[in-house]
């Protein structure tokens, strides 16, 4: 009896197994779900770019006219500046050493004139003592012209000392300005966004890899948008735009158009490496946010999308799936 | 008459079992190695099974399946995400390099860069650690077959210790610390997976002027993903696929360009043969053996669709036995194979497939045997 039944249930068994294999088998794996969700384009069609934000001033790399070491910081990172205040100084001692040798010759000048009007007053008392003597025979004619003379000389020479004064105190305000020139100013408004000089390094003057100072008005900022070449044509002027901060697409704002950078740069690799890879060539658009209650730094990135003009017409083969499509429902 | 023609069958139990081991062995044959080219067909999108969640995948317009690595400008990104219907678009970095070991020897390894702020195209389950994990400086994430075994570091007295969160270890001379261990489905080539951030994964990259390999692209809600794809393709010039097109590309290539579908389509036809030539031989003997039966059946007045309807009972009978226990056979084979390298697909297609071959194996044999008793003269009985 169980031998005959061995066979067949042995067989519904293996075919049970099967079919609970190819059940489990054929699971789909969930999908893993974004980290966080990217934004998606805000407009029926648009252009999407990388926007950096920036200072409205652009951000502007402090320099120095003169190089030397820094001896003092009036501002600290953050700081908000006018224009025209100072942001640091340099080392000052040989300008005010000079300043003081320059003042002692103003002085030696100044006493100068003071001996060439003394011994003007001298020989002019002198020759108006010799004019008055009535009597010809008491003096001769060389000794009157000596006389004379002495007085133009005198003249001169007090000239010449007033004029070493003008040129002392021309001198002094050299070194005045030189002074003046070591002290760095801020040439606008704006927040001091990077401070990497302390007092004590040393400045150097001329274009260098990290600015001093790092100054810019951020009241509002600005995204600069880049947009690959092959689509700039589709960004108008004035075109509206929306930017999303990268990590969180919930904050997002408005955009205002400012202007077109009109020179088509290449674009600039943001893998960290200074080397520049790629070709490609983008179309940098300006824009100003409008909300300032936002946690958005300068420097930072965001993914913009400018309203754009569709790039084609629908083209024949699209309306055929199209097509295809509205029949195959209009069978069902 | 049906229990007389299955007595008749299992009366005769060596030529009973002769004829279901030969349907069984035919029926196992095709199911098992049928599973294993559909098995070894399935991992070479494994990648793309796993990565589930974007839509489309836009490539090189060159690029032949999955493995084909050729890579995009940047700026294609920005392209494919002004296209018309996308509701986001990620880049994403896959190639090979080279890892270097704790113990100083080389694994070449499959590296997928993610986006860095989505962390999009991750791996579908994690078994240690976090995703959000690739956040931290030098972070990777080791996929769980080569953490016990190419990746493992291999002790002084040869035990294999697996690599555990917080290893190091050195992709292309760049430091790398695993942070989390992740469940992949196995791929064809089966290297290790790495997965880390897009950005990451560039400066582990050797120096290229092009980096990225995919942009992942959802499409809007909606949205048509075949008039994307094809929208994606004219506007931006590049191929785009959805995940059906590009798993269909893959195994497309593998099936032209490599020896496997001849392999393997050899031993299945092998194994119908077989099972023809036994089955169908063992029963035809069967009943030339039982001839005697059908022509006292015959001559007591059994009509010609009586005995037929007895030898398709009986083909039937054996065609559904060896058939179970076949397809449980390679069932078997299957989940005790299913943690090794081997690779073992079961879907029902193919299940119905290998039904298909049995009963055509059967059909033929029981023809056969119909045709030689429906010839037979009932006075047969009485010769000899």
């Amino acid at each position: 009896m169980i031998r005959k039944y061995l066979l067949p249930v042995l067989a519904v068994l293996g075919l049970g197994f099967a079919v609970l294999t190819v059940i489990s088998g054929s699971k789909t794996i969930p999908p893993a779900l974004p980290f966080v969700d990217p934004a998606a384009p805000p407009f029926k069609s648009s252009v999407a770019g990388t926007g950096i934000v920036e200072a409205n001033t652009e951000n502007i790399a402090i320099g120095t006219l003169v190089p030397g070491v820094v001896s003092g910081i009036y501002i600290s990172v953050g700081s908000k500046v006018k224009t025209g205040d100072p942001l640091f100084k340099l080392d000052d001692r040989d300008l005010m050493a000079q300043l003081t040798i320059r003042r002692a010759a103003l002085h030696v000048s100044n006493t100068t004139v003071k001996v060439a009007k003394a011994s003007l007053s001298d020989v002019k008392n002198q020759l108006a003592l010799a004019e008055s003597i009535t009597d010809k025979r008491a003096i001769s004619v060389e000794e009157l012209d000596r006389r004379r003379y002495a007085v133009q000389i005198a003249k001169a020479k007090l000239a010449q000392a007033k004029a070493d004064v003008v040129s002392a105190m021309a001198q002094i305000r050299e070194t005045e300005t030189n002074l003046d020139r070591i002290v760095v100013r801020a040439p606008v408004d704006g927040k001091v966004l990077q401070l990497k000089i302390h007092p004590g390094e040393f400045a150097p003057a001329g274009i260098i890899q990290t600015p001093l100072i790092l100054l810019g008005n951020v009241e509002p900022l600005n995204v600069r948008v880049d947009v690959d070449e092959n689509d700039a044509w589709r960004v108008r002027t004035g075109a509206p735009a929306v930017a999303f901060l990268r990590g969180n697409k919930e904050i997002k704002t408005d955009l205002k158009f400012v202007r077109f950078e009109p020179y088509i740069v290449p674009k600039k690799s943001l893998t960290g490496d200074s080397i520049e890879r790629v070709d490609t060539r983008v179309l940098q658009v300006i824009y100003s946010i409008a909300q300032t209650d936002l946690p958005i730094f300068a420097g930072q990135q965001m993914d913009v999308y400018i309203e754009a003009p569709d790039q084609l017409q629908k083209s024949s083969a699209i309306s055929q799936i199209e097509q295809a499509k509205q029949t195959g429902q209009s069978h069902e | 008459m049906n229990f007389i023609a299955l007595k008749m069958l299992i009366g005769d139990r060596a030529k009973y079992l002769g004829i279901i081991m030969g349907l069984m062995f035919a029926s196992l044959l095709i199911t098992q190695q049928s599973a294993i080219f559909l098995g070894l067909m399935t991992r070479t999108f494994g990648f793309l099974t796993d990565t589930t969640l974007p839509d489309i995948w836009v490539m090189d317009p060159k690029v032949q399946y999955i493995d084909d690595l050729k890579p995009l400008k940047e700026t294609e990104v920005l392209r494919v995400r002004s296209v018309e219907g996308v509701a986001w678009a990620v880049p994403m970095y896959k190639g090979l390099l080279k890892a270097r070991l704790p113990n100083g020897t080389f694994q070449t390894c499959n590296v997928v860069g993610l986006d860095d702020e989505t962390l999009i195209g991750g791996p579908p389950q994690m078994l240690q650690g976090q995703l959000s994990d690739l956040r931290r400086s030098d972070a990777i994430i080791v996929d769980s077959f080569s953490v016990k075994d190419r990746l493992a570091r291999v002790m002084p007295d040869g035990r294999r210790e697996p690599l555990k969160i917080g290893d190091t270890m050195e992709l292309n001379d760049h430091r790398a610390v695993v942070v989390g261990v992740c469940k992949v489905t196995r791929t064809f080539q089966s290297q290790p997976v790495i997965y880390t951030t897009y950005s990451r994964a560039t400066i582990f990259a050797p120096r290229e002027r092009k980096l990225m390999t995919f942009v992942l692209v959802k499409a809007k809600p909606g949205q048509d993903t075949h008039i994307l794809c094809h929208r994606i393709r004219q506007v931006t010039g590049l191929a785009a696929y959805t995940r059906d097109e590009f798993k269909k590309l893959t195994v497309r290539y593998f099936m032209k360009y490599t020896g496997i579908p001849i392999n393997f389509g050899v031993t299945v036809v092998l194994g119908f043969i077989v099972g023809v030539a036994i089955a169908g031989q063992t029963f035809y003997n069967f009943t030339l053996d039982n001839i005697r039966y059908f022509g006292t059946l015959k001559a007591m007045g059994a009509s010609d669709v009586t005995l037929l309807r007895m030898i398709l009972l009986q083909a039937a009978m054996v065609g559904s036995i060896g058939y179970g226990l076949g397809v449980g056979a390679a069932s078997v084979f299957g989940t005790l194979s299913g943690s090794t390298e081997l690779s073992f697909r079961f879907p029902w297609q193919l299940l119905s497939a290998s039904a298909t071959a049995v009963t055509l194996i059967c059909a033929a044999s029981a023809v056969l045997s119909m045709w030689k008793v429906i010839r037979l003269e009932p006075a047969i009985v009485f010769k000899s």
